[in-house]
C-alpha cells in the first residue's frame, strides 16, 4: 500500500525538503538517508529534512511461511493489514500489533512498537526471530538474530542501523477472528478516584490477553473507560475486514480543535460507554485493535497545523501517584485532549537498546497544533517523568529536549556508536545534535 | 477454521504473467493467487521473479511455475507458449525509453523499439494462440496513453506502444470469431519503479494497485480498450485533436 503523504509524518505540520528515493534491496543511497515505511509515527522520527528519505514500502513481499512453526518470513516494506490478512484464515494473528495496521514489519521493528497485550507478551521485537540489514558500510547484507549486538541497536533503533530487508517473526495461532470483549466504566461519580480504579481493574484484569484504557484528562476525578478482550472464533465475514469506505478529504478548520470541543467529545464518548457497558460482547478482530483505520486519513480531523502526541511511561512503582499528578499539571495548563489512552506494562523485557516499554503505566495523548504555552507544560512533564524514572515516546515525539532524550535512554550513544554513518533523522540530530560536540 | 472466500466460478483457472515484476502485473498477480488461479509468471530477473512467486504462494495461488528469460528472445517466447493454456494472459513489461539517449545511440533506440513493441506483438500473438488452443480466453496488453500520440519528450516509447495498440486492434480483429478476446490497457501516469525518477507527481498519477483493479473489471467487463483511469480517455481526445502545426511547438 501507499503512505498518505511522502513527506509529513503522521502528526503533520511539518515543512520538509526532502530528495526520495525508493528502495529496490540491491543498492542503497550514495547521500545521507533515512529508511522510511508509511510513515506512520506521528513526529520527526520518520522526516530527513535535507536528505533523502528511501522509501520502502514497496518492498511488501511475504516470502515463506511454516505452518509447524508459525514463523513468517517477509520483507521489510510488508504491512501488518497484509499480513494478518493472508494469514488470519488460516488461524494465525501478528503477535503484537499497534493501534493501526497500516504500519510496515520494518517501520513495527524499528520503533519496538507495542499494543494492548503487553502484559503478556511484550514488545513486537520479541517476536522477530531475525533480520537481514543492508548497510552503506558493509558490502553484503547481514542476518543477525538474538545474540548479536546489531540486532539490539536495531530494535527500536529508528531505522539508524541500516535498511531492514527482511524479518522473520514468530505469529500467534488464533481460535478465529472474532474478539471476546468486556467493557468497564471507571472514576466518574460512582469511583474512589480514577487512577486508584483502572488500576484496581486492570489488576484483576491480568488473566486476560488484551487491555486497554480511554481517559478523559480534562476530568478532575480521571473518569475513563476499560476495554479487555481475548481471542475467539467469529464468523467467516470477520475474516476480512470492512473495506474503509470513510475517508476525510480535507483538514478540518482549526476551530473545531479547541478545549470546548475536546471536553464535548470526551463527555459523549465516555455517556456512550456508559449506555452501552455490555457486560460482553464478541466482536469482529479489526475494530477492536484498529478503530480508528476505518476512517481513511483521519489525522486530518487536527486540521492543516497538525497535532502531536505525548505519550510517556512512569514505573510501576509510584504510577499511582504519578500520572494523576503529571496528567494535573497538564490540565491545569490547558492542554486539551481527546482520547487519551492508559495502559499498564508488563514486565517482559525489550530486546532494543531504545526500546520504549518498561515496567510500568502508559499514557498517551493528542495535543493537536501545540502553542508555546502547551510546549512549555509538556516540557515540565517530561522533567517530572524522568524524575519518575520514566520515559517519553520517541515513535511519537516532536519536541523533547536532548537533555531529556539524554536522560529516558541512556544507552543512546551506544546507538549513535552503531548507527550507520549514512543515515540519519531530523528526530536524531535534533535529540543529538548538541549534545556530540 | 474453513476458507472463507471460495473461488467463485468465473475466478480464472489459468494464468500467464509477462513482465510479472513490473509493479502492475504484481498487483494483479495478488489479485489473482487470492483466486487460488494456477499462475506461470514469466520474467528477466531470477531474484525478483522468486520473491513474486512466494508471495503469490502464501497469498493463495494453486501453483506457481517460474519462466526466468530474456523477455525479447523469439525462441524463449516459444517455448514457454507452447507449453502454456492460460484462460488470461496479461503482457505487462515494457522500459520507459529515455528519449535523447535515442538520438545519441541507435543500438539503444533499437532494442528499445524491440522490447516495447517487438517483443509484446510476439507474446501477444503466441499468447492468443495458446489460448485458442486452451478453448479461449483473454489476452490483455498492456500500451500506454503514450502511444495514442507521439511526443518529443517520449517519441520512442510513444511509437512502440503506437504499434502495439495497432497491433492488438489488428488481433483482435482476426481472434473475434476464434474464441479469444484481447484487450488493450492504456495506462496514464503511474506511479511505480518505471517512474521513480520523476520527481513531482500531480493529480494525474495513479498506484499501480489502482491500475490493476480495473484491469480485472475490465476483464471481466470484456472491454476492447480501456483507458485506465478512465479520465485518460478524454484528455487523450483532446490531445489527439490539437492541430500538429500546435502540437510540435508543445514541450511535453
Amino acid at each position: 500500500m501507499n503512505p498518505l503523504s511522502l513527506d509529513q509524518p503522521w502528526g503533520r505540520g511539518y515543512r520538509p525538503t526532502h530528495t526520495h528515493a525508493f528502495a529496490d534491496g540491491s543498492q542503497l543511497p550514495s547521500t545521507p538517508f533515512l529508511p522510511r515505511g508509511l510513515g506512520r509515527s506521528y513526529g520527526d522520527v520518520c522526516l530527513n529534512d535535507g536528505g533523502t528519505l528511501l522509501h520502502n514500502f514497496r518492498r511488501d513481499r511475504l516470502l515463506a511461511f511454516d505452518h509447524a512453526r508459525g514463523v513468517l518470513r517477509c520483507e521489510s516494506g510488508a504491512t501488518l493489514a497484509d499480513i494478518a490478512q493472508t494469514l488470519l484464515p488460516r488461524g494465525w494473528f501478528l503477535p503484537v500489533v499497534p493501534g493501526t495496521r497500516f504500519v510496515t514489519v520494518g517501520g513495527a521493528l524499528a520503533n519496538d512498537v507495542h499494543g494492548k497485550n503487553h502484559h503478556v507478551a511484550g514488545s513486537f521485537g520479541r517476536f522477530v526471530e531475525s533480520l537481514s540489514l543492508m548497510r552503506s558500510d558493509v558490502s553484503s547484507s547481514l542476518t543477525l538474530s538474538g545474540d548479536d549486538t546489531l540486532y539490539s541497536a536495531t530494535i527500536g533503533g529508528l531505522g539508524l542501523t541500516g535498511l531492514i530487508l527482511e524479518a522473520s517473526l514468530r505469529l500467534k495461532a488464533v481460535p478465529g477472528p472474532g474478539i471476546e470483549q468486556e467493557v468497564r466504566l471507571f472514576g466518574g461519580e460512582r469511583g474512589a478516584g480514577g487512577i486508584a480504579d483502572y488500576l484496581a481493574l486492570d489488576a484483576e484484569s491480568k488473566t486476560w490477553e488484551y487491555t486497554v484504557g480511554w481517559i478523559d484528562t480534562l476530568d478532575r476525578n480521571l473518569r475513563g473507560v476499560f476495554f479487555r478482550g481475548r481471542h475467539c472464533e467469529g464468523p467467516d465475514e470477520w475474516l476480512v475486514p470492512q473495506p474503509t469506505r470513510l475517508m476525510l478529504p480535507i483538514d478540518a478548520p482549526q476551530w473545531v480543535l479547541g478545549r470546548c470541543s475536546a471536553r464535548a467529545f470526551n463527555a459523549l464518548y465516555y455517556r456512550l460507554h456508559s449506555i452501552k457497558t455490555a457486560q460482553r460482547s464478541v466482536i469482529p478482530i479489526w475494530p477492536f485493535f484498529f478503530p480508528l483505520d476505518a476512517v481513511n486519513g483521519w489525522n486530518r480531523a487536527y486540521g492543516r497545523r497538525g497535532f502531536i502526541q505525548y505519550q510517556f511511561v512512569v514505573p510501576t512503582v509510584g504510577a499511582r501517584e504519578t500520572i494523576p499528578r503529571i496528567l494535573a499539571h497538564l490540565r491545569e495548563a490547558g492542554v486539551a485532549s481527546y482520547l487519551a489512552v492508559i495502559k499498564t506494562f508488563g514486565d517482559l523485557p525489550s530486546p532494543g537498546w531504545l526500546s520504549f516499554p518498561m515496567a510500568g503505566t502508559t499514557v498517551a495523548l493528542d495535543v493537536p497544533a501545540p502553542g508555546s504555552d502547551d510546549r512549555r507544560a509538556l516540557d515540565e512533564a517530561d522533567a517530572m517523568v524522568a524524575d519518575a524514572g520514566g520515559r517519553v515516546y520517541p515513535a511519537k515525539d516532536a519536541r523533547m529536549s536532548p537533555a531529556m532524550f539524554r536522560r529516558f535512554f541512556p544507552r543512546w550513544h551506544e546507538l549513535e556508536a552503531a548507527r550507520d554513518p549514512l543515515i540519519s533523522s531530523s528526530f536524531w540530530r535534533r535529540v543529538t545534535g548538541d549534545l556530540k560536540a | 477454521m474453513s476458507q472463507s472466500q471460495a473461488a467463485p466460478l468465473t475466478a480464472p483457472r489459468d494464468v500467464v504473467v509477462v513482465g510479472a515484476t513490473s509493479a502492475v502485473a504484481q498487483a494483479a498477480i495478488r489479485h489473482w493467487a487470492h483466486q487460488r488461479a494456477r499462475l506461470v509468471l514469466v520474467g528477466r530477473n531470477r531474484d525478483a521473479l522468486e520473491r513474486v512467486a512466494a508471495d503469490a504462494r502464501l497469498r493463495g495461488a494453486a501453483s506457481v511455475d517460474t519462466q526466468v528469460g530474456d523477455l525479447a528472445d523469439t525462441a524463449f517466447i516459444e517455448t514457454v507458449c507452447a507449453i502454456a493454456s492460460p484462460t488470461i494472459a496479461l503482457i505487462a513489461h515494457g522500459s520507459l525509453s529515455d528519449s535523447a539517449r535515442s538520438e545519441a545511440s541507435a543500438q539503444y533506440l533499437e532494442y528499445e523499439l524491440t522490447l516495447n513493441f517487438v517483443s509484446a506483438a510476439q507474446w501477444v500473438q503466441q499468447l492468443a494462440l495458446a489460448c485458442e488452443r486452451a478453448g479461449g480466453g483473454t489476452v490483455v496488453a498492456i500500451s500506454s496513453v503514450a502511444g495514442d500520440r507521439g511526443r518529443g519528450s517520449n517519441h520512442v516509447y510513444g511509437a512502440a506502444k503506437a504499434g502495439l495498440s495497432a497491433f492488438c486492434s489488428g488481433l483482435r480483429a482476426r481472434m473475434a470469431t476464434r474464441g479469444v478476446h484481447i484487450m488493450t490497457v492504456l495506462p496514464g501516469f503511474i506511479d511505480s519503479p518505471m517512474t521513480a525518477h520523476i520527481a513531482n507527481k500531480g493529480a494525474l498519477w495513479t498506484t499501480p494497485e489502482t491500475i490493476a483493479q480495473g484491469i480485472i473489471r475490465a476483464i471481466t467487463r470484456q472491454r476492447d480498450v480501456v483507458y485506465l483511469p478512465g479520465f485518460w480517455r478524454l484528455i487523450m481526445l483532446i490531445i489527439k485533436h490539437v492541430p500538429e502545426r500546435i502540437f510540435k511547438r508543445l514541450k511535453f
